[in-house]
């Protein structure tokens, strides 16, 4: 399909009357402070390659990709525009005049590759482990790598040293009366570096009856590929994961990771895939997708056993971009984080602001992210509370960065972490 | 003086990271919110960000040297193309300086740099019971600079008034450089006579006489109570009716606001929880003040209005009330969703007509939106007679083009002819320039001259206003 007949390109476009809300919601627009970096001004460029009065040059791709694709524009924009779909449409197709081997490397060949993917993160647990990521650092040899990498390196600490689908069975059998067969969409940044997450996922869903298969074959969910320029590598990707999945008969599919629900959700399912081949059939995938949290609560209304013998914790919850503006979900985390005994759940100060993470922007755009985290990190300390609780595993990575930054003794977790171990305290 | 030559000497000056030279982010300077301006975008020849009175002194004198144009801007949230370089020059972001620069509580006023955010001033003047009472749709964007320039009010009008009315004195930097103080050097006074009141004359310019760099506004005690009362009619015309009997009954809300049927369609899309109901008109009615005449108030209304609506809700829960505000607020851009292939264009949106004409001028812009088969939704300060029309068209379809600009020029003719004005607070800018002899007569000859004196080559903002 031509840039010009997007659905969003064609349709969406026009509607942007440039009120200029989207400023005084957007977290990159409130760093910058310029209009090259407010949202509307990301609809205008998009208009402007569309009419041709713009290239579609690496300058324009820089300016475009100086977004989180967060979508808080999007769910704050009066006139109802997805920015961020038409944004995405737009860095695909400049990226496809201004490639680059080592991105298509990374994206094309070995994200969407789980078997690669996994001996990447194995080579960086071994650089961490043997202390070759220190020395390298000494040395200044990670000055060398490319952008913003010399310093967004250090984002990715702690890597574990076994995969969450080595720690995990394909068919976890529930305990007790059976409810429903759940597919586990086993995310890669949940599967290689938060398996504690996946462990804890399968644990409290076969706890409260559900048979939960791991598919073989899950590939990316799409989000990096398509947040990269990458939209056509993330159609296939999502073709192929609607494939895997249904083949099965599944009564829902969950996944605890909040960039992956909502890449899987119908939305962008329809974004990526409608009006192809696959349409229907990723229509009736989607329809059985929900984010594990909301599954915990809406459909399985869980009840941690009582435990008065244990200690209190104060907690405070960072909402995921991509689970509250993309999905809307804000009140079942909160809900399943009273529900565990022991938790005191205390606000901080807009917790639905994004952390500067989302994916690899961080890792494109290390300094602005850094700033954006500063102010979360600020509001999530004045809370008092010893651990963050969150439900991506990107923001996770981004608030244990945040808190060593900080030399900040709190821990991050997801909650289901938490109630997994209220489980087993009792 | 070449534009490349400008943008050297203007980084010679200031150093890259203080300015935009680059094409491509020049065109992000190319517009507002102005359909003016999404027909014809004008990059301008460089964006500088000033941070201080020092920084503009030395822009302008490097300016009027070489005759270059200065077009001063705020958060680019209006609607005529006002901070546009329409006809080539520099353009002053001014957005960037947003101190507060001192809240001076016991003599009710705050002073503050032009780029700070009218919504982000009221939560800092709320910490000491002090309010800024003018309150635009855009509270959350706008600057306070560009509220000064237009002389904006909004929603609050009625009982408040306009922008002006707060302004104690400015700061302004002249197009040779120069830089004066208006309402008093030293002064901190509330009163002020003294002197030709070059004050009034600032506030509304469209800096087309200056660069406005600090701001002495008056603020008033925050109300203590607030209650909305929402009317809803099954015929447009008792809602004006409705409007005048409440100020027969000797009240004056603090904001009276009307939302047509299309707005309430587009409201209860965007924001369904809200639940307005369905009607041909719905009538916000804001009082402010102590909690007993809030109460009492509320009481009149309701039994007055009451009389004409098919229903009455009082509220004085704030959630309630901050739904029922922010829906109104967000009108001027929802109104985008009564039509799915179409958008809502800002043009011929700000006519104010006397109170007596508003059900009058209400039919006719129905009757225009018929006569040009445009459909038009209509919201606005009823309680001061200023009318926001939206028209909704398909901005891409020429023909549709063509013809929403005849009908707007016959809304603005409208207005003239009801003994009212074609801008009651967004401003003329660029797109209504061509009425300022028809509304002005030979006034607009000294409005000519008094910007002379000012800016005696012309190169303040050129192409606006008068």
């Amino acid at each position: 399909m031509q840039f010009k007949d997007l659905p969003p390109v064609k349709e969406q476009l026009m509607k942007c009357v440039r009120c200029g809300k989207c400023r005084s919601v957007c977290p990159v627009f409130a760093e910058i402070r310029n209009e090259t970096a407010a949202p509307r001004g990301h609809v205008f460029m998009v208009e402007m390659l569309r009419d041709g009065k713009v290239e579609a040059s690496q300058q324009v791709y820089d300016r475009l990709s100086n977004c989180l694709m967060c979508e808080t524009c999007s769910v704050n924009c009066p006139s109802g525009i997805d920015i961020h779909e038409l944004n995405a449409a737009a860095r695909s197709y400049v990226y496809k005049n201004n490639t680059s081997l080592a991105k298509d490397m990374i994206f094309d060949t070995m994200w969407t590759n789980p078997g690669l993917l996994k001996t990447a993160i194995k080579m960086m647990w071994g650089a961490q482990k043997t202390g070759m990521q220190s020395l390298a650092r000494s040395l200044g040899i990670t000055k060398l790598l490319p952008g913003d990498m010399p310093k967004a390196e250090q984002i990715l600490t702690s890597i574990p040293s076994r995969s969450a689908k080595s720690q995990l069975a394909e068919i976890n059998r529930a305990r007790g009366e059976k409810k429903y067969t759940v597919g586990y969409f086993l995310g890669c940044a949940t599967n290689l570096l938060n398996p504690k997450v996946a462990v804890a996922t399968v644990d409290v869903l076969t706890r409260n009856g559900c048979e939960v298969i791991i598919p073989e074959g899950i590939k990316c969910c799409g989000l990096p590929q398509l947040a990269n320029g990458k939209m056509d590598t993330a159609q296939q990707l999502a073709a192929h994961n609607v494939k895997v999945f249904n083949a099965y008969n599944f009564d829902y599919i969950v996944t605890d990771c909040a960039s992956c629900s909502s890449a899987l959700a119908s939305k962008n399912m329809h974004f990526l895939l409608g009006g192809s081949e696959f349409e229907n059939e990723a229509k009736n995938f989607s329809a059985k997708v929900i984010d594990l949290t909301s599954f915990l609560i809406d459909i399985l209304d869980v009840k941690p056993p009582a435990n008065e013998k244990t200690n209190k914790i104060k907690i405070t919850y960072h909402d995921p971009c991509h689970l509250a503006n993309a999905q809307g979900i804000k009140a079942a985390p909160r809900e399943l984080l009273q529900r565990i005994p022991g938790v005191e759940l205390v606000e901080m100060k807009d917790a639905n602001r994004c952390c500067g993470g989302s994916g690899t922007y961080s890792l494109t755009h290390y300094d602005l992210s850094m700033q954006i985290l500063d102010q979360k990190m600020h509001n999530a300390k004045q809370t008092g509370a010893s651990k963050i609780a969150t439900c991506c595993p990107s923001c996770m990575m981004q608030l244990r960065h945040g808190i060593n930054r900080e030399h900040w003794n709190a821990e991050v977790v997801h909650p289901v972490e938490l109630l997994s171990d209220s489980y087993k305290k009792v | 003086m070449e534009k490349i030559a400008i943008q050297k000497e203007l980084i010679k000056m200031f150093g890259k990271d203080m300015l935009l030279n680059e094409e491509l982010d020049l065109m992000y300077y190319s517009y507002d919110s102005s359909f003016l301006t999404k027909l014809e975008p004008a990059s301008p020849y460089a964006v500088v960000f000033p941070k201080s009175t020092e920084d503009i002194q030395k822009i302008m004198q490097f300016a009027y040297q070489n005759n270059i144009n200065v077009i001063p801007r705020g958060a680019g949230t209006g609607e005529t193309g006002g901070c546009v370089a329409v006809e080539g020059g520099i353009v002053l972001d001014l957005s960037k300086w947003d101190e507060i620069v001192e809240i001076d509580a016991k003599n009710m006023q705050v002073i503050v740099r032009p780029g700070v955010i009218h919504a982000k001033l009221n939560e800092e003047l709320a910490k000491v019971n002090l309010f800024f009472p003018p309150d635009p749709g855009s509270s959350q964007m706008c600057t306070i600079g560009g509220m000064v320039a237009n002389n904006a009010s909004g929603l609050r009008a009625v009982k408040y008034g306009c922008t002006e009315q707060y302004i104690l004195g400015l700061e302004v930097v002249l197009a040779n450089g120069d830089v004066i103080i208006t309402g008093g050097m030293k002064s901190r006074a509330i009163k002020n006579v003294s002197g030709l009141n070059l004050t009034k004359l600032m506030v509304g310019s469209e800096g087309i006489l200056g660069v406005i760099t600090r701001i002495r506004l008056r603020c008033f005690p925050k109300p203590r109570a607030r209650g909305i009362a929402m009317a809803v009619f099954d015929h447009l015309d008792d809602a004006p009716a409705a409007v005048l009997d409440v100020y027969q009954a000797g009240i004056l809300p603090s904001g009276i606001e009307i939302l047509d049927s299309s707005a309430i369609t587009a409201v209860n899309q965007f924001k369904p929880h809200i639940k307005l109901p369905a009607a041909e008109a719905i009538l916000l009615f804001e009082v402010d003040g102590n909690p007993p005449s809030v109460e009492f108030e509320g009481n009149v209304i309701q039994d007055v209005v009451g009389k004409r609506a098919r229903s009455v809700e009082w509220a004085t829960d704030p959630k309630r009330m901050a739904e029922l505000w922010e829906g109104r607020a967000v009108t001027s851009t929802v109104a985008t969703r009564v039509r799915s292939d179409g958008s809502r264009v800002f043009a011929g949106e700000d006519i104010s007509v006397p109170l007596s004409r508003v059900t009058e001028v209400l039919r006719k812009i129905k009757a225009l939106g018929e006569k040009y088969n445009i459909q038009v939704v209509n919201y606005g300060h009823i309680g001061d007679g200023n009318v926001h029309t939206a028209p909704v068209i398909n901005p891409e379809n020429p023909e549709e083009v063509e013809r929403v600009l005849k009908l707007v020029d016959e809304i603005h003719l409208l207005a003239i002819e009801l003994e009212g004005t074609t801008t009651g607070e967004h401003g003329v800018g660029a797109v209504r320039r061509r009425y300022a002899a028809l509304e002005h007569g030979t006034a607009l000859d000294y409005m000519r001259k008094t910007k002379d004196a000012f800016d005696p080559k012309g190169i303040m903002n050129p192409g606006k206003l008068i």
